[in-house]
């Protein structure tokens, strides 16, 4: 048994987002699992309240008066940044399988982030103040 | 004893769990998505002035036909590569063999379910507009 | 002129059987450019011979001293003190990860020698057939008998480091898989059932954990990333012709 406790283990799993002693690859791949997480949960959640569009206008339009509140406006940010990290993120996964940068993939994740961090800051000033 | 201290002891039978072709499904999804979203991003928020802010706004954006058939292209993207994704996850979590099977069976039936779904709420908002 | 002497605490971790892991300090004065290494074996030397460590060649080539010091895997033997701590500081060392303790700093490496034998990771291969720089266009008949050892010492750093080895026992993880791409399908055909499975390539998830710790130069990211190329040509390959 005392073996087993420096032993892989499934309970182990909070050690995927430890950042202690990780870099950059290791930063990505901490964001790219929680991102993809946190746009799973929400893309079923997104389902389940568009389906409020089949009762008609006005469920739909309570719905969407609640929504323009900030605090559903910020989580909305969320969501759009972690489709912005996730996606940015996943193009260095493809290309470096594909061999492409492989040897200088740290530069590439500080590249497509500080794309990410433009992109993030554009949305947000547009969603807080449309 | 040899048997026990026998290589293959410490590596189990090859298993087909996750093989190529599922990983390539990902892979090809995944940029497919990056430019449906994009499109959705600026579609919603820059083209759309006020955005998608009512019902009614919404059953006039699907008169377009375009629109429906890109929304149910999305989402069968969008869920599958969800799907493959998370069983990518559930798989870092060593389930056992039969668990995996019930976890297939699950992920399956859900992929199958939202997106039954989702074409059901878009035929329905297509039939509001017509 | 002598360099100053820097005053450290060693904190090493400590398990026997039986016993549950904490970790002892030891207090000791360090010249910077002595190596890891010799401030652990400084440790067992002077102040408990009860320490247990892996070590032996001290030049990086056996693989044995591989550690976690100060959360970041290193090979002890050639990491300086002076690059990990500073004066005054603590210097934590730990066993590797995802290994079972054997005893405070030994890990049981068996299973992953195993995997490696299972692979057939190759400790020699011939010149000809290794990565070098600036290889010749052609090799003389006896030039390519030469033989070298593989860059992979199996020290076990990468597969403490791959967030992905953390929670799964059956993954191959970096070295494993890495040893597979030194042969290549080409060379092995074997191998494409073996890596082209549940625990085995597609279970990367482009940490690059591996080549930031391998103390060899080895870089398994790469090498898995070129093996699952190969992956994929084999299987298009097959499905226009059966092999």
């Amino acid at each position: 048994m005392e073996k087993q406790r420096n032993h892989p283990s499934p309970l182990k799993f909070w050690l995927w987002f430890n950042p202690i002693g990780r870099q950059a690859g290791g930063w990505a791949y901490i964001l790219h699992r929680i991102t993809a997480l946190g746009l799973t949960f929400y893309l079923y959640l997104h389902l389940i309240v568009l389906g409020l569009l089949a009762k008609g206008p006005d469920g739909y339009d309570q719905f969407l008066v609640l929504a323009h509140s900030p605090l559903f406006v910020f989580g909305e940010l969320l969501v759009v940044a972690a489709g912005i990290l996730h996606g940015l993120n996943g193009m260095r996964i493809a290309l470096t399988t594909l061999g492409v940068s492989v040897t200088r993939q740290k530069q590439l994740f500080f590249g497509l982030m500080a794309i990410a961090a433009i992109a993030i800051l554009v949305f947000g000033i547009r969603m807080f103040t449309v | 004893m040899m048997a026990q201290n026998s290589p293959a002891r410490y590596v189990s039978a090859p298993r087909a769990g996750e093989n190529m072709w599922l990983w390539m499904v990902k892979m090809i999804t995944g940029p497919i998505l990056v430019i449906l979203l994009l499109i959705h991003f600026v579609v919603n928020h820059f083209i759309a002035e006020t955005g998608l802010l009512t019902y009614a706004d919404v059953v006039a954006y699907y008169r377009n036909p375009v629109i429906p058939v890109m929304e149910i292209l999305f989402l069968v993207t969008v869920v599958t590569h969800s799907l493959i994704g998370l069983r990518g996850i559930l798989l870092d979590l060593n389930p056992a063999r039969r668990l995996l099977k019930v976890i297939d069976g699950g992920l399956i039936l859900a992929g199958i379910t939202a997106v039954a779904y989702g074409v059901w709420l878009v035929l329905v908002i297509v039939s509001r507009g017509a | 002129m002598s360099p100053a002497k820097w005053n450290i605490i060693l904190k090493i971790h400590r398990q026997k059987q039986g016993e549950a892991p904490h970790f002892e300090e030891f207090p000791m004065q360090v010249d910077p450019d002595e190596y890891v290494l010799d401030a652990v074996e400084r440790v067992w030397a002077f102040m408990d011979r009860s320490l247990c460590f892996r070590h032996a060649c001290h030049h990086s080539t056996c693989g044995a001293c591989g550690m976690r010091v100060n959360d970041v895997e290193k090979l002890t033997c050639i990491t300086p003190i002076r690059e990990v701590t500073r004066d005054g500081a603590t210097l934590k060392v730990e066993p590797l990860r995802n290994f079972p303790v054997v005893s405070d700093l030994a890990v049981d490496m068996g299973t992953f020698y195993s995997r490696m034998e299972t692979v057939g990771a190759r400790a020699v291969l011939p010149v000809s057939e290794a990565e070098i720089e600036n290889p010749p266009t052609t090799w003389d008949a006896d030039e390519s008998q030469y033989i070298r050892l593989a860059d992979c010492i199996e020290c076990g750093l990468c597969i403490s480091a791959c967030p992905a080895a953390a929670t799964s026992t059956e993954y191959l993880g970096p070295a494993v898989l890495a040893g597979a791409q030194d042969q290549g399908l080409k060379r092995n055909l074997k191998l494409l059932e073996l890596v082209d499975s549940e625990d085995g390539l597609w279970r990367c998830h482009s940490a690059f954990e591996c080549t930031a710790v391998c103390p060899s130069f080895v870089d398994p990211a790469r090498r898995i990333m070129d093996l699952r190329m190969q992956v994929i040509e084999e299987r298009f390959k097959r499905l226009f012709r059966k092999p």
